[in-house]
């Protein structure tokens, strides 16, 4: 049985922009087709600028000009039901925010309404997805909450700069499974944390999703958080899914060249020699490279990815990779 | 511990900001080259006054005393503080010999009673359609009340004040050209003269108000739009909170802090009048008091009205930075 439970089919997202009067163009999610499942933490990672946090908001249904969806599509699966987010009235959006598919946030300084208590944003919450009755029951059903998650109830007092980076992270997360959703999209949500804080995050994430076996859709371009976390990986390139597969498929048999150079890249324990990063700068995606967009950086690049743009190879059942020097000679988009 | 570290501090430095003050009140005039006893007497004498020479030095030593000129600097900086603690601003020369500050006291309600009402009804109105205004920034009635407010808020208030009264008092005479009521009405608190009162302050009001609603609607609708776009605005949103509780809560919320501040620094402002305002309208408040002593050279008024609004100013500062806290939690004195 299929447990697609968010899926994207040919996802193309742009921002449109006018500059002075003339059209721009940034092609920030391009043709991505993802079909994640229920009970899985996937990882996005990708270099910055390669349109991570555009394809988060396409699937959390928060499209807003100037960042446009030109063709293709995002669907969620609501008891047993393909919906496309398309076709939901702003209100229907509104309420499958939080109850079907929660937000996290980085926990920035300004993460939370700087003249409010977090019980008053723990409030607004809660009021607006269910009739709490009164101020005081939306106060209790908080303090339950941060109780059941080991989170210190007397956080709910303090004003958002009165807490450390760390809790204000966890207050998001704790905040995003108030009322128990299905997806959990986190942007960023380790990032701006020192390393100990960083594992606790990780761990409270673990532990939400294991006990409500939810999808966790994660972005993050910390490969560390990832290998700690994820399930699956899908690896972003200028717009474009151009590796995917298991954890440690990702890690130990890395097919295509950009991934090879972000594993590559990581330290390792005992191992004082420099790391190898990839040469050069992601494109603008104003105005992408012809062909494959990482044969300019790429080592190995041959005339025909100067060219056309791979499809995927099936390398492994689970494990699809978008480079001409993966199977060659294969060509469509075999997903 | 706020008592230690703020309050006294903070009131040390009230005290220290008006003690300054004062002392360029003090300093300033005997700076200028003029002398004010000389330049009273040539008046005097310009009008035609014969005066014996015996009573002519009479007349010096009295006004010298008057001006509190008599001995050196120090000697005069002395006693000057000493007939201040005593409320005493001298008397002025051109309503001799009315205290200066009865004077004060008989302008402040009419600039008080204009600028206050004028001062909150424009902060309210322009922040209320600022705050929409900001909020449907994309949206074309918006676009048209920016329009508005760019043409108004560059004009110089003068003008503006004499564009009204030369429409509505001159050209369609619905409104008085000048005064604060009805000449030879006694102030009391009956209709007729509360009436009048309005009747004559609705001009002066009008062009005051409507330049600082420019100003609120301006201010308001830039921080409204830069509020939307925080971070705290968009997490709200991507977690279904409904847009009323946005609106309200977060974006107007935090919006306003900065016109609270505006508003307290322009209430604090009102003590020294509405300058041009009032002069142009004849208005009786503080603005046209002030302009008479400096036209007819009344050092004792001038300085008065300066010292009071150097008090009512700092006192103003010093109050809203107290009750700051009750609408921003983050500024905390400790």
């Amino acid at each position: 049985m299929d447990n697609t439970i968010l899926r994207t089919e040919a996802l193309h997202a742009y921002y449109v922009l006018d500059v002075y009067g003339k059209q721009k163009i940034l092609k920030a999610v391009n043709e991505v087709d993802l079909a994640i499942q229920e009970d899985e933490i996937y990882g996005i990672a990708g270099e910055s600028g390669c349109g991570k946090t555009t394809l988060l908001k396409a699937l959390a249904a928060a499209v807003e000009p100037p960042l446009r969806v030109m063709s293709g599509r995002v669907t969620y699966r609501i008891a047993g039901e393909e919906v496309d987010v398309a076709t939901l009235t702003p209100e229907e959006k509104r309420k499958l925010r939080l109850e079907y598919i929660a937000y996290v946030p980085q926990g920035s300084m300004s993460v939370f309404n700087p003249v409010a208590r977090i019980k008053d944003t723990y409030r607004d919450f809660i009021e607006s997805h269910i009739s709490a009755g009164s101020k005081t029951e939306a106060f209790d059903l908080a303090r339950e909450h941060l109780t059941e998650l080991g989170l210190p109830i007397k956080i709910l007092d303090a004003y958002p700069h009165q807490l450390s980076g760390g809790m204000r992270q966890r207050v998001t997360i704790a905040l995003a499974t108030l009322l128990k959703p299905r997806i959990i999209i986190g942007d960023e949500p380790t990032t701006a944390l020192d390393v100990v804080v960083q594992r606790g995050v990780v761990q409270l994430l673990k532990d939400v999703q294991r006990k409500l076996q939810n999808t966790i859709v994660l972005v993050t371009h910390d490969m560390g958080v990832h290998a700690n976390i994820a399930d699956r990986i899908g690896i972003m390139y200028a717009g474009k899914i151009v590796e995917e597969a298991p954890t440690d498929k990702i890690f130990g048999a890395p097919a295509h060249p950009y991934t090879q150079y972000l594993i590559n890249s990581l330290p390792k324990f005992g191992d004082k020699t420099p790391r190898e990063s990839v040469p050069g700068s992601p494109p603008s995606l104003a105005n992408l490279p012809s062909g494959c967009p990482f044969h300019p950086r790429c080592p190995h690049a041959k005339d025909i990815c100067k060219q056309e743009m791979p499809g995927f190879t099936q390398v492994e059942p689970k494990h699809r990779v978008a480079c001409w020097l993966v199977g060659e000679g294969e060509h469509g988009k075999a997903a | 511990m706020f008592f230690r570290r703020y309050l006294i501090p903070r009131f040390i430095q009230y005290i220290l900001v008006i003690f300054f003050g004062i002392t360029a009140v003090f300093i300033i005039p005997r700076l200028l080259p003029n002398d004010p006893v000389m330049r009273t007497i040539g008046e005097l004498r310009a009008r035609g006054a014969t005066l014996e020479p015996g009573a002519m030095d009479k007349i010096i030593t009295d006004l010298t005393q008057m001006y509190g000129l008599e001995g050196s600097w120090f000697d005069q900086y002395i006693a000057f503080w000493q007939r201040l603690a005593r409320g005493d601003l001298g008397v002025s020369f051109f309503q001799f010999p009315t205290p200066v500050s009865t004077l004060i006291l008989t302008a402040l309600p009419w600039t008080v009673g204009l600028l206050l009402t004028t001062t909150i009804l424009a902060w309210i109105i322009g922040n209320v359609l600022g705050a929409f205004a900001g909020y449907y920034a994309g949206s074309r009635w918006s676009q048209a009340l920016d329009g508005v407010a760019m043409v108004i808020r560059p004009m110089p208030y003068y003008i503006f004040a004499f564009a009204l009264l030369l429409l509505f008092a001159y050209a369609v005479r619905w409104f008085p050209v000048s005064g604060g009521a009805k000449l030879g009405m006694q102030p009391g608190w009956n209709w007729a003269f509360i009436q009048s009162v309005l009747w004559h302050s609705f001009l002066p009001a009008l062009s005051i108000a409507i330049l600082g609603m420019a100003v609120w609607f301006q201010t308001m609708k830039l921080v409204v739009q830069s509020v939307v776009g925080e971070s705290y605005v968009q997490y709200a949103r991507l977690s279904g909170v409904t847009e009323r509780k946005i609106v309200s809560r977060y974006v107007f919320r935090n919006a306003l802090l900065p016109q609270i501040t505006g508003l307290a620094l322009s209430l604090g402002l009102i003590f020294s009048g509405a300058l041009i305002t009032e002069i142009v309208f004849s208005y009786p408040g503080l603005g046209t008091l002030l302009y008479r002593a400096i036209i007819n050279g009344d050092y004792n008024l001038i300085m008065g009205i300066t010292i009071f609004s150097i008090f009512a100013i700092t006192t103003a500062v010093l109050i809203v930075d107290l009750i700051y806290p009750l609408f921003d939690p983050r500024i905390r004195y400790s």
